[in-house]
């Protein structure tokens, strides 16, 4: 230190000095969460319940709440898509679970499973081109665009089915996937992990991936390699709304019915496990393990307050304010890396 | 040393050209063409037309339409604040129904309604603290809020509409006092009022399209931005607050899910009454004239029997239409079209 | 001449007040390793105009932000006065008497003329805007400069001169005890130039001290009473005007040892035909340019900051429009035309932009990941990324490019400027581009790297590709180019020989002393 900085130092206040040092740790324990609390925070959570918790270890409760995390993991995995391009979030998925869940059942029940399923990738990807076409070529706001999309998804929805619960087939395929159980596990946990391998995989070992995260790390250098990125930015929506299409089957297969409210906080929760996982609401930082570390986290939290009695209200206060504080984490995180 | 008079150059570029002189008419045109109402007074005309034609009821039964357009233009009035400095609040259905059941927890209504209002500026606060304090994006800051108080509004009101103590209070409210004006559509035309004075004649507010438009270039000048963030915010959940007291009163009763239709609605009216979203563009006139085509459409439909869904759907898909037709959406799809169409290198004989 | 690096004798106060209005005292600013200032001291006193000259990266414009009080010196303090100045303190500062007109317009596109010239001091009455009060000293600031505008006019649809003069109206209208100018003239006409100039001069006689940045030697022979040059965020030299003569003032900025880097420098390179070449580019900031490079040449494109070559580069390959004007690539005999960036990607040019942190790389991403970004198609030709490949394509390309460390799955963000501006090359080396556009290719990078770089660029060449290189160091520019493109206000006014030019030579065109000496 040259002798004019010491002076310079010592000439600042002591308390100016101490509420430097505060900052600094503060902006390091910050950079620390972002990264590494989730896992910690999980564990020491689940052990929480374990412990603290009547009933949550039980075998009927933990299946339980797998069937209840398995739809939101799928959505949240490929919704992580959005979020990792830097476009913070699709709002729709609320509106394509319950339609791809009513889709299921009724044309099921009516025509047959395939057909079912090759509609329902239909309207995924017209939820994908709409969003992506809005956000990626027009360049409008991701959350406006996707808030509108979801009333003209759930406004359809509503009106073509009237709002009536449609029931699947007692025997038929969906139920079967639904009921199957490996030991404590669902068939549904399963293919949610599954998934999550899949898009995983997709986001960071295929070209499609890559440019996803180069986009949300940095769209005008990405841009400037000579990346089509308003194809990105439609790719990453159609991720989602392919996660979305997953998740409502799920979700169908759980009760066998299928109804325009069933996908009702699909949007907060689904936000909520990315965020937490650590999964950057800035873009280019994240992955879809993370997010799936996240659903566990959220699925967890939302169990324990069912079972002490909080009720929804409660849940979404949680929520709401888990998000808020995960991303002041995030920001902070982020302002340590900057410096 | 002889003063020399500079006039403006005729400018190198189409964009910029100065207005002074020019015929009346080139005036008037190039006035026209700076508004940002446009949108809003085509999709009015629009509505004007297929009103008069298909449900001529929307002109007739007027209090009906008077009192929609008020309240939708109410809360929009509230986000043209926030938007006008570049920032967002898409808290204000959720602030909405809070304000509504903390009013009718109370038994005195007067201290209910104060209790009320008190919690809008209370959350407008919060989001403006979390938007320039902890410095997170305010699409996700009041996001989170969103959620957190749709909650809270859940837990107040035990999942269920909250009634009023005073009962009768809440029938006068909806009954009209000036000719066929009610309580709700006075507090809108006062707000409206209000908010034009403060935005086009009072510094603080003129500074918010500063904020919005440049805002290096008013914290150069000295302008508080903080505290302007921080007044809008608040000026957005104060407006809610009130439009949640409106919708309590007048129902008799604090619903915790009120608010989601009139979101989507006043945003809609926002955004195509021209108040950019990038922020420093936009006035008060075009949210009026967007809230007067989204309210007269919203009864229409109402009143051609339209369910709520289909509503949904028109409302959205205005909602989609305003934010892609936005002068920088469309200059950006432009660009990306332009190079779709060229891009490949097109090849020419060899020279 | 001498070349002190001592400030001489008149550099405190001037002779006639005794205290002066604006004083910097040892001002010393860093920006985390980078010494932008180094201990300068600097005093204007009333009715002066005192005069700062420099290079581009000599450190006038953070002087001048330092003493405006925007931004606090790292050491040193700033008197307005003889009272100190809080730093960093916009509204003390403006309090205080200090009114900067910056080089970036501060202005609100949205807002009027009279509100923009009022902004953050808008007259008011109980909070009510006094639109009379406001239009009175919008209109009596305007006529102080001499210019007549339109006061409802908003700022977006006048031309960028008249901004630049509704900007100093503004410094004007507060009524300043200190006016501060970074290069006022860069968008005006000469019939403007000498418009403000007149002004200035007419103001300095109220007794408003004036500080002037300027690359424009005319224009400080004009209108200034006592200079301070610096160079290398050094001072050089403070001196009454009439000390200096244009030559001297050019010396004393560029007058380092000249140590150029000869051993390396091509000498009659093999060129090939012209690979590359533009016509009538038109575009905001490009005024009519034509520009070739053929195959195997190093072009070099010379001038200050704001002369727009980074615009004309931009223009010219398609990443940002164009409003005029046609690119075309020659390759093989067969010419293309290129319409949009992505054609020029696609027909052999590779773009290495003058910000690499925020146009050039993904800082998050490993160095593998940024370098295989624009090679997806060369390293698999299915939708799956073939990892091993990719390593190993990313680490010869480290290795040619020398990255040190040389360790490729480090964040990109991690790398000193150097090595990251490393990177950003090597990922189009990958390419094998016949076409290489570099803007600002060293700048804050170290001299190790800077060599490195500069090896890559030669060997480019020689290997036959057309090199357009734009650069703010001239002695790069000189060992580097073989062709020397000085480019003023958005437009060529010179060209000139790799080898035997002389730094001053590039640097009067660029700074436009040469006219005054055709006058």
């Amino acid at each position: 230190m040259s002798p004019e900085t010491a002076a310079a130092t010592s000439a600042r206040p002591p308390a100016a000095r101490i509420e430097e040092e505060l900052e600094v740790t503060a902006f390091k324990l910050s950079e620390w969460m972002a990264s590494q609390g989730i896992f910690i925070f999980t564990a020491a959570l689940v052990l929480f319940a374990v412990v603290f918790i009547d009933g949550f270890a039980s075998l009927p409760n933990l299946t339980d709440v797998f069937n209840r995390a398995a739809p939101i993991g799928i959505v949240a995995a490929g919704m992580t898509f959005v979020v990792i391009s830097g476009n913070y979030l699709d709002l729709s998925v609320v509106a394509q679970v319950a339609t791809a869940a009513v889709v299921l059942i009724a044309v099921t029940n009516a025509v047959g499973l395939l057909p079912a399923i090759a509609f329902a990738l239909l309207i995924a990807l017209a939820y994908g081109i709409v969003n992506g076409i809005a956000v990626g070529v027009f360049k409008a706001n991701a959350v406006i665009v996707t808030l509108s999309t979801t009333f003209i998804g759930l406004g359809l929805l509503r009106w073509l089915t009237g709002g009536s619960i449609y029931f699947g087939d007692s025997d038929g395929p969906i139920r079967t996937f639904g009921t199957t159980r490996i030991g404590p596990l669902p068939l549904s946990m399963i293919l949610f992990v599954v998934v999550t391998i899949v898009l995983s995989l997709v986001l960071t070992r295929t070209n499609f991936g890559f440019m996803v995260r180069a986009y949300g790390s940095n769209r005008e250098a990405t841009r400037l390699a000579g990346v089509n990125t308003p194809l990105v930015v439609i790719g990453a929506f159609t991720m989602s709304a392919l996660g979305a299409m997953l998740g409502g089957f799920v979700l169908a297969a759980f009760s066998n019915t299928a109804v325009s409210a069933m996908s009702d906080g699909y949007d907060f929760r689904a936000l909520a496990a990315i965020i937490v996982g650590g999964t950057s609401v800035f873009g280019g930082r994240g992955s879809v393990m993370r997010t799936l570390l996240g659903v566990i986290f959220v699925s967890v939290l939302t169990n324990i307050m069912v079972l002490t009695g909080l009720g929804f209200g409660f849940q979404q206060m949680a929520i709401g304010l888990l998000i808020v504080l995960a991303v002041t984490v995030d920001a902070l995180a982020r302002k340590t890396r900057a410096s | 040393m002889t003063r020399t008079e500079l006039e403006p150059q005729p400018p190198a570029n189409e964009e910029t050209s100065p207005a002074a002189g020019g015929s009346p008419v080139e005036r008037v045109r190039v006035i026209l063409s700076r508004r940002t109402e446009g949108r809003a007074v085509a999709l009015l005309m629009v509505v004007w037309v297929f009103t008069l034609l298909f449900e001529p009821l929307v002109w007739t039964s007027y209090e009906v339409t008077l009192g929609r357009i008020a309240l939708v233009g109410l809360v929009a009035l509230g986000l043209t604040a926030v938007i006008l400095m570049g920032e967002l609040d898409l808290a204000v259905a959720s602030t909405l129904a809070v304000s509504g059941v903390i009013m009718a927890s109370f038994d005195n209504l007067l201290l209910g309604v104060l209790a009320a209002l008190a919690t809008g500026l209370l959350v407008g606060a919060i989001n403006a603290f979390f938007v320039v304090v902890v410095g997170i994006n305010s699409f996700i800051a009041t996001l989170g809020m969103l959620f957190f108080l749709r909650g809270a509004a859940f837990v107040l009101s035990g999942e269920q509409p909250v009634r009023i103590a005073d009962v009768d209070a809440g029938i006068a409210f909806g009954q009209p006092v000036i000719g066929p004006l009610t309580p709700r559509m006075l507090i809108f035309i006062v707000a409206f009022v209000a908010l034009y004075v403060f935005l086009s004649h009072i510094r603080v507010g003129r500074e918010f399209y500063a904020v919005g438009g440049n805002r290096q270039a008013a914290r150069d000048a000295g302008i508080p931005v903080t505290r302007r963030v921080f007044t809008g915010f608040m000026i957005s959940g104060f407006i809610s607050a009130m439009a949640g007291v409106i919708n309590t009163l007048e129902r008799t009763a604090a619903d915790p899910t009120a608010g989601s239709t009139v979101l989507l609605a006043s945003f809609a009216a926002a955004i195509i009454g021209g108040v950019l979203l990038n922020g420093g563009r936009g006035s008060v006139f075009g949210t009026l004239i967007g809230a007067s085509a989204l309210g007269m459409l919203q009864v229409a439909l109402t009143l051609s029997g339209v369910q709520v869904d289909v509503q949904n759907i028109v409302i959205g898909g205005v909602l989609l239409l305003a934010v892609i037709t936005d002068p920088a959406s469309l200059r950006a799809a432009a660009v990306t079209a332009r190079s779709l169409v060229q891009g490949r290198a097109v090849r020419q004989d060899t020279g | 001449m001498s070349e002190t690096a001592q400030p001489t004798a008149s550099a405190e106060a001037g002779s006639t007040a005794s205290v002066p209005v604006v004083e910097g005292r040892n001002i010393i600013k860093r920006f985390g390793g980078t010494q932008a200032v180094d201990d300068v001291s600097i005093a204007v006193a009333r009715g002066e105009v005192h005069g700062l000259v420099g290079e581009n990266g000599a450190g006038k414009s953070t002087l001048m932000r330092v003493l405006a009080g925007v931004l606090a010196p790292t050491e040193g303090e700033v008197l307005i006065e003889g009272r100190h100045l809080e730093p960093g303190d916009t509204r003390a500062a403006l309090d205080a008497g200090v009114s900067l007109v910056h080089q970036e317009l501060s202005l609100v596109p949205e807002m009027t003329v009279a509100e923009n010239i009022l902004l953050g001091s808008t007259p008011t009455r109980a909070g009510v805007i006094d639109g009379r009060t406001q239009r009175r000293i919008a209109g009596e600031a305007l006529e102080e400069i001499g210019v007549s505008v339109d006061l409802d006019e908003p700022i977006s649809r006048l031309s960028v001169a008249m901004r630049q003069f509704v900007e100093i109206a503004r410094a004007i209208a507060r009524r300043p005890r200190v006016l501060i100018l970074d290069e006022p003239t860069a968008t005006l006409t000469p019939a403007e130039t000498d418009h403000l100039l007149a002004t200035l001069k007419r103001l300095a006689r109220t007794d408003l001290a004036i500080l002037y940045i300027s690359h424009r030697i005319p224009e400080i022979f004009t209108l200034c009473d006592r200079v301070t040059v610096l160079r290398d965020g050094k001072l050089v030299i403070c001196d009454e005007i009439g000390n200096y003569t244009p030559d001297s003032m050019v010396q004393y900025m560029v007058g380092r040892e000249l140590q150029l880097d000869m051993a390396n420098r091509r000498i009659d390179p093999e060129l090939g035909e012209v690979v590359l070449s533009a016509r009538g580019l038109q575009a905001p900031s490009v005024n009519d340019v034509d520009l070739e490079v053929r195959a195997g040449e190093i072009v070099g494109l010379g001038g200050l900051v704001g002369a727009g070559r980074t615009e004309i580069v931009r223009a010219m390959i398609g990443a940002d429009p164009r409003s005029d004007g046609e690119t075309t690539v020659t390759l093989d005999g067969r010419r293309r035309r290129i319409g949009s960036y992505r054609a020029a990607v696609n027909a052999g040019i590779a773009y290495i932009p003058e910000e690499r942190r925020s146009d050039g790389l993904a800082l998050t991403m490993s160095v593998s990941d940024n370098i295989a970004l624009p090679n997806r198609s060369k390293l698999s030709r299915t939708f799956i990324l073939q990892r091993r490949r990719i390593a190993e394509f990313a680490r010869s390309l480290a290795e040619t490019v020398n990255l040190r460390p040389p360790e490729i799955k480090r964040e990109a963000g991690q790398f000193s400027g150097g090595n990251q501006q490393k990177v950003v090359i090597a990922k189009w080396l990958g390419r094998r581009p016949d076409v290489i556009v570099l803007d600002e290719p060293t700048r804050g990078v170290d001299v190790g790297a800077k060599a490195e770089i500069h090896r890559l660029i030669r060997e480019l060449a020689n290997d036959g590709a057309a090199v357009l290189v734009v650069s703010s160091d001239l002695p790069e520019l000189l060992e580097l180019s073989d062709t020397i493109h000085v480019v003023r206000d958005g437009r060529i006014v010179g060209v000139l020989p790799g080898v035997g030019t002389e730094e001053t030579e590039v640097m009067a065109l660029a700074a436009g002393q040469r006219e005054v000496d055709a006058a």
